[in-house]
């Protein structure tokens, strides 16, 4: 019988090490299904955290082979096809702290999401005993940030955070603040925002890592579009990332496309820039997300392009 | 030792409710204690809705209407008064909710949307898409984060401490640390959640779901109510119990045994599929008994087929059932029927409270909210949408409850509380140590099955007797089962040891309060006794423990309004 080879990342608190275990392969199942075999059947050290396993708990994220996912909506056979391999390798979501083995702590994240008063700032128009009154509409804007389950795959994917653990917020942060932000029952967006841009708001990358594996399929990166162009609406203009954003309309506007090399250079300077972008390029460019020597030519229909920033700009004023 | 004047076990919708509001009050020292982090508690689980006559959509609706449709869905085992208050304080709930951020579906005039739903006279149910326990646990947690409500996460009740029929606090582990605590307080809300996992991998329920703060009630003395009345999904996956939506039904799919039969032309020639909830289970039960069914043993099953319905209606209409049966059954309902089987979704019995105005027990200072006792507001058989609201509802008075209490009682003795906590210490030990025995997951998976076969769907007396005799074996084997972990440290093997011990304790609870009720009332059906007979038994179970001996007595149910009659649709 075929056999699927399992190597997961142990942790006792205070040594870490890689354990092999063997499981006989079964089809059309869950990698929650994989892991609870070889804790029931195999090894009953082995420490990792699920619950509802139907995608709503997030308390199941794991890394499979460098990739964050959730494991009881993730089908083996889909992970196996994907590796193009019987091997898989586990690790606790990055950007985490590990307990044991698998599992992960989030009092900290806690903590940091508090930042962004993460609860209603209720606005004078609702009441204790009536509630509020809320369009349907309404309700749409709040209707996909509600979605996140807190799983932290989407911490875990991010390549900002990776090298900047401190300054930056998980993207279920921005996605929390966000959401309350765009909820009309909010009386205060500002008060969510505002610690928002203090927290390195404009350093998100583009990778897209996070969107890309999100279960739920939360469009972060649009919001933090959103939430960048609602600070620069704020006032907030002469900061590192406004600039970053004026560096970008130049480049497309010169050039008709982004040079994501300069780009750091121009809003940082060079020498900030070697000193911090580094570690997060050389990630970057393993995951073949940039190409450092890729230095862009004006695209051909430079025109049209310099024609719609003209439309753009008529348009505003 | 630690000392809180007010503790509250789990953080689920009951929990936080329970503790937003018995941290009004700033003098007070709360804390919550929750095995897993709080937004990972299964409220999380709810999709369908809560229930409360709000009128937007049917103005002609009323808590009255409500309350009606409670005391009928009980099969009149409600205590009449609960349902009353009940009903009549959740429109003021559902407000307080849209005031803590929810985010509920909205209707054309902006109110909160109402849906209908089984057993209700008129579209009542609050919801918010398809996941409104999701919505209503993380608005409750950002209240808590708000008002800096003090968590115990990944903290474990053992056991809740009685000395002389006096509160004096619990016990618990820290299991990070894999340290024992004696913890004082003046009082407790106990909402740990229901107990579906007695029926283990035949349960909608999440894996922790395992009573444990019903155990320890039970264990210090607190009687169970009416523990035999659980109610069962026809339609859950066949892996892994989860819930495949009843639209399945709905939309006009049909269930096909291993034979080709659509079955339930044997059941319900004329409604099909469409059947009621428990009679559609049982078809399906009977089916895979009389060895028409696919598999084997627990994972035996029956097929769900949409095909039929061609794939432009199932993507219209059913995508999400689609892709759950993708995802958990590795199926794609376009090309293949997906495999299912009834699941047991929750369990309307429980610690028994005596007075629903503060949700207190017998005890004075122990108070419980949400499944895992019983008010009681669902008699026999609990309306769809009913149980979130119980939740956040009795949550709320839970807490104002034992605000109270704390501040009229005053800190208990601690010499059981330390004796208990070097007890649990021993047994940490031991079963640390323990190197051989039977795997404890063999024990829990027989319980399941012998209650998945006599005390589930079908109960017959000599089924159930079996059951006991095999519960009371279990038991015995239990005590030096092996687990399989020396750590000290986040000893999950120690931990599922113990509500494995905790799920053995309410399932002899759960046997012996059926095999008592010799009638087919609400969930409980009897081949042997099919008819509801209310002059013998129109009366609360309550099962007492005293160590290893249970005793059962009945209690008056409380009618105010609504005399019983028989109960069709
Ligand atoms: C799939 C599914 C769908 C459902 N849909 C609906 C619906 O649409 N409408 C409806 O009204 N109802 C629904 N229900 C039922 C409803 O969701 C539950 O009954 C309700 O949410 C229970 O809430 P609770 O607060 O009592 O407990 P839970 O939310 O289960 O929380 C229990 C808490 O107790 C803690 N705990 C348990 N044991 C311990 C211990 N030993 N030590 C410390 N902490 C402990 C846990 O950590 C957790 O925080 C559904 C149930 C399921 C399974
Ligand atoms: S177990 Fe709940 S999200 Fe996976």
């Amino acid at each position: 019988m075929e056999k699927i080879t399992v190597k997961i990342k142990r942790f006792d608190g205070r040594e870490s090490y890689y354990q092999k275990y063997e499981v006989p392969y079964e089809k059309g199942k869950t990698i929650l299904w994989l892991l609870t075999m070889i804790r029931e059947e195999q090894d009953p050290t082995l420490n990792f955290t699920s619950a509802c396993r139907h995608a709503i708990c997030g308390s199941c994220a794991v890394q499979i082979n460098g990739n964050a996912f959730l494991a009881c909506n993730t089908s083996l056979d889909e992970v196996l096809d994907t590796y193009k391999t019987m091997n898989l390798t586990f690790e606790p979501l990055k950007n985490f702290d590990v307990i044991k083995d698998l599992v992960i702590v989030w009092e900290p994240k806690m903590e940091k999401m508090e930042k962004v008063k993460p609860w209603i700032i209720p606005s004078e128009k609702g009441s204790n005993e009536h509630g509020f009154l809320q369009s349907e509409e309404e309700f749409h804007q709040i209707a996909a940030p509600t979605d996140c389950i807190l799983c932290g795959v989407c911490a875990s994917e991010c390549n900002q955070l990776a090298v900047n653990q401190e300054g930056y917020l998980e993207p279920f942060i921005l996605n929390r603040a966000y959401r309350y932000i765009v909820d009309s029952r909010d009386g205060s967006p500002q008060d969510h925002l505002q610690p928002v841009l203090e927290n390195d708001l404009w350093k998100c990358l583009h990778c897209m890592q996070c969107v890309s594996q999100c279960p739920k399929s939360i469009p972060l990166t649009d919001q933090i579009a959103y939430l960048r162009s609602s600070t620069m609406q704020m006032g907030a203009v002469n900061n590192q990332g406004a600039k970053h954003a004026y560096a970008f309309h130049d480049d497309v506007k010169n050039k008709g496309r982004l040079n994501e090399t300069m780009l750091p250079i121009k809003t940082d300077g060079l020498v900030q820039t070697a000193l911090t972008k580094i570690p997060f390029a050389l990630r970057m460019i393993k995951k073949g997300k940039i190409n450092p020597l890729h230095m862009p030519k004006q695209i051909s229909g430079i025109h049209e392009v310099r024609r719609l920033y003209e439309y753009a700009e008529e348009v505003k004023s | 030792m630690l000392k809180f004047d007010v503790v509250v076990v789990g953080a689920g919708g009951a929990g936080m409710m329970a503790a937003l509001s018995a941290s009004k009050d700033k003098n007070l020292k709360v804390a919550v204690l929750s095995k897993i982090f709080p937004t990972r508690s299964h409220t999380g689980a709810a999709q369908g809705g809560i229930n409360a006559a709000m009128g937007y959509r049917d103005n002609t609706d009323s808590t009255e209407k409500h309350f009606r449709d409670t005391v009928k869905g009980s099969d009149f085992l409600a205590d009449q008064d609960a349902v009353e208050f009940f009903t009549s304080r959740m429109p003021e709930i559902i407000s307080e909710l849209d005031f803590y951020g929810v985010p509920f579906s909205r209707d054309e005039n902006g109110h909160v949307a109402q849906r209908p739903f089984g057993g209700a006279s008129s579209p009542r149910t609050c919801y918010s898409a398809d996941k409104t326990g999701h919505v209503i646990l993380h608005a409750l947690y950002e209240q808590c984060l708000k008002n800096k409500v003090q968590f115990l996460n990944e903290w474990f009740l053992l056991s809740v401490v009685v000395e002389n029929g006096e509160f004096e606090g619990l016990v618990a582990m820290d299991i990070r640390e894999g340290k024992i605590y004696p913890i004082q307080a003046k009082s407790v809300v106990i909402a740990s959640g229901g107990f579906g996992r007695i029926y283990w991998s035949r349960t909608t329920n999440a894996i922790n779901m395992t009573g444990d703060g019903t155990a320890a009630c039970f264990e210090a003395g607190i009687p169970i109510k009416d523990p035999e009345f659980i109610q069962f999904h026809p339609t859950g996956l066949a892996q892994t119990g989860v819930l495949l939506s009843e639209a399945c039904r709905g939309e006009g799919g049909y269930l096909i045994n291993r034979v080709g039969e659509r079955f339930m032309a044997r059941y319900a020639p004329e409604k099909m599929e469409l059947g009621p909830r428990d009679l559609v289970s049982r078809s399906i039960e009977t089916e895979i008994k009389e060895g028409r069914g696919f598999g084997e043993g627990m994972t035996s099953y029956v097929l769900m087929d949409l095909r039929h319905l061609g794939e432009k209606k199932i993507m219209e209409r059913l995508p999400q059932v689609r892709e759950l049966a993708m995802e958990f059954e590795g199926v794609d309902l376009i090309k293949e029927p997906v495999p299912i089987r009834p699941s047991c979704h929750y369990t309307m019995g429980g610690i028994h409270v005596s007075d629903f105005e503060t949700c207190s027990t017998p005890i004075d200072g122990i108070h419980a909210a949400g499944e895992c006792c019983s008010v009681s507001i669902h008699g026999a058989n609990r309306l769809g949408g009913n149980s979130v609201a119980d939740v956040v509802l009795f949550g709320k008075y839970a807490g104002i409850g034992a605000k109270e209490s704390a501040k009229r009682r005053i800190f208990g003795g601690t010499t059981k509380l330390e004796q208990e906590a070097t007890e649990w210490n021993a047994k940490f030990k031991a079963i640390r140590e323990n190197t051989v025995g039977t795997s404890m997951f063999d024990i829990r998976n027989r319980l399941a099955e012998t209650m998945w076969y006599n005390v589930g769907i079908f109960r017959t007396e000599s089924d159930m007797a079996k059951a006991l005799e095999t519960v009371d074996e279990l038991i015995e084997e239990y005590k030096d089962a092996y687990a399989g972990d020396p750590a000290e440290k986040y000893n999950m093997a120690f931990i599922n040891y113990v509500e494995i011990g905790n799920i053995l304790k309410l399932a002899r609870a759960v046997t012996m309060g059926a095999l008592n009720r010799k009638e087919s009332r609400g969930s409980h059906s009897r081949g042997d006794y099919p008819t509801r007979n209310d002059e013998q038994f129109l009366k609360h179970t309550l099962i007492y423990k005293n160590g290893n001996k249970y005793r059962l007595e009945y209690a008056p149910v409380k009618i105010t309004k609504y005399q019983p009659e028989e109960r069709k649709y």
